[in-house]
């Protein structure tokens, strides 16, 4: 039972302690396995089996998991509800979805069959076809049920706290809303109207509709460009003479993005995205700009 | 058709305010790096007060103790002027400016609470003991020890919140601070025993063994909280092995 001074070689040790406790007790030995804690035996049981900690674990595990399921609600509803406005956008036609995915292109569109566009919108500020209507109303519908479905997880303190899943989802739901905001009216939707027609209680930030909007100008350029494809004119424009085409609209929107300042947003979200964005923007313009070059060709 | 404000595509005052909006953001940010930067240096003085403890036989941490309390109190009334600004927005909002420098505050308190300071609220201090997510919110309450008394907050710090939108601390910053404090303590076990204390190994060994196997039912997501813990079982290994070589030189009492 003497303590070996500590500076003694391990192997040493082993050889001197090792038989030592074996043969020292009996009751030692069936302390061992698994319990390093030496009071009597009851007590030692009750501290191995369950940890003084547990109770307050089990409280943050279920809160834990609150947090967890909420997160992926949020998650699968904003996917979801981008893929319900990107259809809106772009109703749905075999040959036009290979479009879609290269919405950078122009030349495809200028060259994209007839057919696709055919019974589509091309003018402005006038009643959406009944058929576009009703097939958009559904998929806003659709969007709506996404969102009222995670209101509940996205009020309160909630509201800010899955920016960053559900924020994908609200800027796609605002392209979708403003570019019909623009057909109909041929204006901007303002944020409180965009706002207004978000389900109980969502939360529209500021960065989600101005990134909403810089995803607008791609959606209009795509109209522009189709409608001049299919009828040989800029839409907006002409007859009536002094009417606003979308190509003036284009560029009064890029002077608004360029004037933004949002070099105090540094690394966050906002800062980060619109830079890209900003760019994409000024290319969609620019393609606008060089088909009409075309146009009075 | 002329006049373009009117008949614009863009109303100009939509913009006018997301530019305000931008501003204000920018301007609150402003004010919490602040305060966040403030906290930021007491952390690191607290933490060197505490890592002294290493160094210090448990017997004679007493003026450890006391440096490390009077350097927490500075950082508890940083967190009421944090707390006071970031009252005014959505918790969530900002709180990635603030949550590193709020989990080194947790850790602070939860280290010395641990070492035997941080009596509060009528509890006495008591080495090995570990202070709650509730204690840790009452000591940054400001009701502390009595000569935080005087200094009393009037505003609360609640934890994990679920029904209102308030500053508080999160169960998500506790648990990362506990992990910090296991390595803590960790280390701790390898200098007691170079200090000669043979008996504190063993009761790290007990504790981080305790809240080790609370870490093992969370249901933890591929987050940074994982990827934390995941250092927990590397500590207690660290840790029982050195209990293994106190035993193997019957350094350890039995009775």
């Amino acid at each position: 039972m003497e303590p070996p001074p500590p500076t003694e070689a391990m192997s040493e040790l082993f050889i001197t302690s090792i038989p030592q406790s074996k043969s020292e007790s009996e009751p030692m030995s069936e302390k061992m396995p698994g319990i390093k804690r030496d009071h009597d035996g009851v007590k030692k049981e009750k501290e191995v089996n369950a940890s003084p900690f547990m109770p307050m674990f089990e409280a943050f595990r279920d809160e834990l998991d609150e947090h967890h399921d909420r997160r992926e609600r949020i998650i699968k509803a904003s996917r979801d509800i981008t893929a319900a406005s990107k259809k809106m956008q772009v109703p749905p036609s075999p040959k036009h979805s290979k479009f879609s995915n290269q919405p950078t292109d122009f030349i495809q569109y200028i060259f994209s069959p007839k057919t696709v566009w055919k019974n589509r919108v091309r003018t402005l500020k006038s009643d959406i076809p009944p058929k576009i209507a009703s097939e958009t109303a559904e998929r806003y519908a659709a969007m709506q049920k996404q969102f009222s479905a995670i209101a509940p997880d996205l009020t309160g303190i909630n509201a800010w706290r899955y920016q960053r899943q559900i924020s994908g989802g609200i800027q796609e739901y605002m392209e979708a809303v403003s570019f019909e905001h623009y057909l109909k009216h041929q204006r901007l939707i303002t944020i409180s109207e965009a706002a207004g027609t978000l389900q109980g209680g969502i939360e529209l930030t500021g960065d989600d509709y101005v990134l909403g909007l810089f995803d607008l100008v791609g959606e209009l350029m795509r109209f522009a460009i189709t409608s001049m494809a299919t009828t040989g004119s800029l839409p907006g424009g002409g007859g009536d003479g002094g009417r606003r085409d979308i190509l003036v609209d284009l560029r009064e929107l890029r002077t608004c993005f360029q004037a933004l300042d949002t070099g105090s947003c540094g690394g966050t979200g906002l800062g980060k995205d619109v830079e890209k964005k900003m760019e994409v923007m000024k290319t969609c313009v620019e393609k606008v700009e060089s088909a009409v070059l075309w146009l009075d060709y | 058709m002329a006049n373009p404000s009117e008949t614009g595509m863009v109303d100009p005052r939509i913009f006018e305010e997301l530019q305000n909006k931008i501003d204000e953001d920018a301007e609150v940010r402003e004010q919490i790096r602040a305060i966040v930067q403030t906290l930021e240096r007491q952390g690191r003085g607290a933490q060197s007060i505490l890592s002294r403890a290493h160094s210090t036989p448990a017997a004679h941490l007493k003026p450890v103790l006391d440096a490390a309390e009077g350097s927490i109190k500075e950082e508890v009334a940083s967190i009421k002027s944090l707390s006071d600004v970031a009252s005014s927005s959505p918790y969530y909002k900002y709180n990635g400016l603030w949550t590193r420098d709020v989990q080194n505050v947790i850790f602070s308190i939860l280290l010395c609470g641990w070492l035997g300071g941080m009596a509060h609220n009528g509890k006495a201090a008591e080495a090995g003991r570990l202070l709650t997510i509730e204690d840790v919110g009452a000591i940054l309450d400001g009701t502390l020890i009595p000569i935080f008394q005087n200094l009393r907050l009037t505003i609360s710090v609640p934890v994990n919140l679920k029904d209102r939108d308030a500053f508080h601390i999160s169960i998500e910053e506790y648990l990362q601070s506990l992990i910090t404090l296991i390595e803590e303590l960790a280390r701790l076990a390898v200098n007691s025993v170079t200090l000669g204390d043979y008996q504190r190994p063993l009761q790290i060994s007990q504790f981080v063994k305790d809240l080790h196997a609370g870490f093992q039912i969370l249901n933890l997501k591929n987050d940074s909280l994982r990827r934390r813990s995941d250092s927990i079982k590397y500590n207690v290994k660290k840790i029982e092995d050195i209990v293994y070589d106190l035993s193997l030189r019957n350094l350890v009492s039995k009775s």
